[in-house]
């Protein structure tokens, strides 16, 4: 039986929103279903309008959703706020002690729900989060969950507080399904025994960080900026035991400035922010250019410019990072398109910006850094391998040697015989600057040019080992969709929706922006019937950018930059709209 | 067992003669910085001297160092994420009034309030030099450059103030005009165990006619021939004002104190002995276990 229900959990800054979205996840998890789960918040710490939606099906999540089929309301002035779409049959769960329905205007359809959680809990203990277990317990009805593998997950996320707290939150569990039981409150479907999973459930942001570690990360530099502080939090975590370096930074020209340092001296490093800090750390993403030093930046995206909207997504930085710095230089942007993918880039970026000795910017977005999603078990065990130090250099050793695929030997402080300079400024093979040190005598020009050579060229041979984009879908369909970033599953379950109401649709899924695939973009665009680019942001970045890097033209937009994710109906929505005017 | 020792001051050369106008201040901190180095024997491949944009910031084409020139300001940052990386090095930082006090201020501040194990030196000649000659932090009131035709109207910052404020734990004061005594400082800072600060009074001789050789010459005084107590914080405070009440220039040691810990002593990781730079990049088991844990 295919099994796809949306909970929407209403509540204000404060109320463990997240802890309440990530622990119910997992108890859908333990029941083999599969996640995602997004926060849609405001930038405050107290109070607000907060959501936290999951969607659990038996097969892929491909969004959270849009509308709800199980809302639980934490309090009475988001219950005020909360907006549901007319003729919505949602089953609303509010806790009829402290507020009521019937002064509100919601739609007629609705299942009311009511249950006096602060008279159930108050029998407990006076501890506040019982209520939301309570409610965990009379939803797992709905749900038809198995009480002892909700216990299960009660078990190991509060095992280490003690017995009692154990035993509180399994009466409080108890009574909640108990109260469902007594009131008759409806079941989604028939009740049957549930296989137990072992999948993970994870974050963008810490499959990110995850991937890195598992390719060697040592060094990792940042300054808090939503959405890619939680970045940090995780490193910093288990520091002790990882033995990696995690540092807080008084700026992001710090947090580059170190990562660049660490990297120079041999350690892996990377460092994250938003476009913000993307800003601050341009010009010495630059320098990392000039200098060949290994650099993975992250810049996770959110709404801008400036400021912008803190805690909302957006698709908005990619010329800011395709531009970052003056000069031309060897810059690598990769934007993953889901939670496992971001785990494959953390590993990715790390390799390439060793092997290549370049700047590998990681295009993130907040939908994608704060999704929830449930993901196979990553593995991390790897045998990593360094590329290109020498520890024994020659007596010729040239630190910018040229070479056929741009790459030189490289050697790290501490290495006998090893010794080089290097500058922000145009050299020779040596190091040796041109424009101070040789005083720009004039048989340093062609030197000048073949360096910029050697550098450019890494991006020939890269290229060659980069995945190309491929075509997803029937090869003949009546509209090729084209998406980059954390959108692309909601595409691919638009193309679903279109397929079930007869319209053919493809699907052209951008990751690796820079180098570009421009022969295969272009031979598929031409090819294509009509052409549909989706994107979150007001002018079309991407659309642009293909325009600039192939010369065609994307027909049609569809864009949206209100801070909130993409949903497939608007995608249905565009697609038919286009095909009808075909 | 120890090493054999027997390199010379030239060896720290990287045979380039530094492009500085003949006379300039900086010819003799190269001097010093070498002589330091081989005096306390540090291997070659054990330095990497950093530096930022400026006249000054050249040096490390001038040394067979490791020597990585960043972007204007940013010499301390790609050092202490250097020496983070790999503590056994021996980490500088050589820039200029414009590129430490000037753009790169705030690392300044936060160098010396976490106390990371690398050494600051500042050529401080109070003005833009490669640029032609503008106005610097330090430059005094009054002084006239080609930014400030009609006097300067800023008051400079006092950077050894600032850095005993924000909590560095080794600031002193060279002159370039007494190399002898420049190096026996730069040879205790590298020694310091913690954030070590060395300003270098360093004429420049083609931008700036007011601070001269002759003007520190006249100024200047040794403070390892006074009374000054080095770990008397407020001593050092009032030492380091002193530039503002007399026409007195004490260089030497204001401030040292060794019992402060480091960062590195502070480090969850550093402290157990990992050299980030050479550890293994595989996690193993038990880590792979600890760090996907809370993801079931």
């Amino acid at each position: 039986m295919k099994k796809d229900v949306i909970i929407r959990f209403v509540g204000s800054a404060g109320d463990g929103l997240v802890s309440i979205g990530i622990l119910f996840s997992k108890i859908l998890k333990k029941h083999n279903f599969n996640i995602l789960g997004f926060r849609s918040y405001q930038s405050v710490i107290r109070g607000g309008y907060n959501t936290y939606q999951i969607r659990a099906c038996n097969s892929k999540v491909l969004s959270v959703g849009e509308e709800a089929d199980i809302i639980f309301l934490l309090n009475k002035k988001v219950a005020k706020l909360h907006k549901l779409t007319e003729g919505s049959k949602a089953m609303v769960i509010y806790d009829n002690d402290s507020f009521d329905l019937e002064d509100l205007d919601y739609p007629e359809g609705i299942k009311k729900l009511p249950i006096p959680l602060a008279a159930i809990t108050k029998e407990i203990s006076k501890l506040r989060i019982l209520k939301n277990i309570v409610g965990f317990g009379a939803i797992s009805q709905i749900l038809g969950l198995d009480e002892t593998l909700i216990k299960e997950v009660i078990f190991e996320q509060f095992g280490s507080k003690g017995e009692e707290v154990i035993f509180t939150n399994y009466e409080a569990l108890e009574k909640g399904i108990k109260y469902a039981e007594d009131n008759n409150w409806p079941e989604l479907w028939e009740r049957h025994k549930y296989e137990k999973a072992q999948q993970m459930i994870i974050s963008g942001n810490e499959a990110l960080a995850l991937g890195m570690l598992s390719a060697g990360l040592k060094f990792y530099s940042g300054y808090p900026m939503t959405p890619a502080t939680s970045i940090v939090h995780y490193l910093t975590k288990y520091l002790p035991k990882l033995g990696i370096i995690v540092k807080q930074t008084e700026d992001e020209i710090a947090a580059i400035g170190m990562a660049v340092g660490a990297s120079y001296c041999g350690a892996r490093a990377a460092t994250g922010t938003s476009g913000g800090g993307f800003s601050l750390m341009t010009e010495i993403i630059g320098m990392a250019g000039i200098e060949e030093i290994p650099l993975v930046v992250i810049n996770s995206q959110r709404a801008g410019p400036s400021t912008g909207m803190a805690t909302k997504t957006e698709q908005a930085d990619l010329f800011q990072v395709y531009g970052a710095s003056q000069g031309e230089f060897p810059k690598v942007i990769i934007a993953p398109y889901d939670v496992e993918d971001a785990f494959n880039v953390g590993i990715e970026a790390l390799e390439i910006a060793e092997k290549y000795q370049v700047v590998v910017i990681v295009l993130m977005d907040l939908y994608l850094s704060e999704s929830n999603s449930t993901v196979r078990k990553l593995d991390l065990q790897r045998k990593n391998k360094r590329f290109e130090i020498l520890d024994n250099p020659p007596e010729d050793f040239k630190r910018y040697q040229f070479s056929e695929n741009g790459i030189s030997p490289r050697t790290i402080p501490g290495t006998k015989n090893g010794m080089f300079f290097t500058g922000s400024s145009e050299r020779n093979e040596e190091g040796t600057s041109l424009a101070s040190t040789l005083a720009g005598l004039p048989d340093t020009l062609p030197i000048r040019v073949k360096m910029v050579e050697k550098r450019m060229k890494k991006l020939d041979y890269l290229i060659q080992e980069l995945e190309k984009p491929k075509l997803e879908g029937p090869e003949n369909a009546e509209i090729t969709i084209v998406s980059w970033g954390s959108t692309i599953n909601i595409v691919r379950e638009a193309v679903l929706h279109l397929e079930e109401k007869g319209i053919t649709a493809n699907h052209l899924h951008l990751k690796y922006l820079n180098p570009f695939h421009e022969e295969v973009v272009t031979k598929i665009l031409q090819e294509a019937k009509t052409t549909l680019c989706v994107e979150q942001n007001y002018t079309g970045q991407l659309r642009d950018y293909i325009r600039m890097k192939t010369g065609v033209c994307i027909e049609h937009k569809l864009l949206r930059w209100d801070g909130e994710p993409i949903v497939t109906s608007q995608i249905v929505a565009k697609v038919k709209e286009v095909v009808k005017n075909e | 067992m120890s090493k054999e020792f027997n390199l010379t001051i030239k060896d720290y050369e990287s045979g380039f003669f530094p492009t500085w106008c003949p006379g300039c201040g900086n010819f003799s901190q190269w001097r010093a910085i070498r002589q330091a180095l081989v005096e306390l024997e540090i291997p070659k491949e054990e330095v990497v001297l950093v530096s930022g944009i400026g006249c000054s910031s050249h040096m490390p084409n001038f040394l067979d160092v490791y020597g990585l020139q960043t972007v204007h300001g940013r010499g301390i940052p790609a050092a202490t994420g250097i020496r983070l990386a790999n503590p056994e090095l021996t980490v500088l930082v050589y820039a200029g009034d414009g590129d430490i006090y000037g753009i790169g201020g705030n690392h300044f501040l936060h160098a010396c309030r976490r106390n990371v194990d690398i050494i600051t030196i500042v050529s401080n000649n109070f003005v833009y030099g490669l640029t032609t000659g503008q106005a610097s932090a330090t430059t005094p009131v009054g002084t006239y450059t080609r930014t400030t035709p009609r006097g300067s109207i800023e008051n400079p910052l006092n950077p050894l103030t600032v850095a005993i404020s924000a909590g560095a734990t080794f600031v002193a004061r060279g002159f370039s005009g007494d190399l002898k005594h420049l190096a026996q400082v730069l040879k205790k800072a590298i020694d310091h165990r913690g954030f070590a600060y060395v300003d270098v009074f360093s004429p420049c001789i083609t931008f700036n006619k007011n601070q001269t050789f002759d003007y520190f010459r006249e100024r200047v005084y040794k403070l390892d021939e006074t009374e000054h107590d080095k770990e008397d914080y407020f001593a050092a405070l009032d030492l380091s004002n002193q530039r503002f009440v007399k026409d007195k220039l004490p260089i030497g040691i204001f401030y040292q104190i060794e019992h402060k810990t480091t960062y590195e002593e502070r480090d969850f990781s550093l402290n157990q002995g990992i050299i980030p730079a050479h550890a293994s990049l595989d996690l193993t088991e038990e880590q792979i276990k600890t760090i996907t844990e809370e993801f079931y």
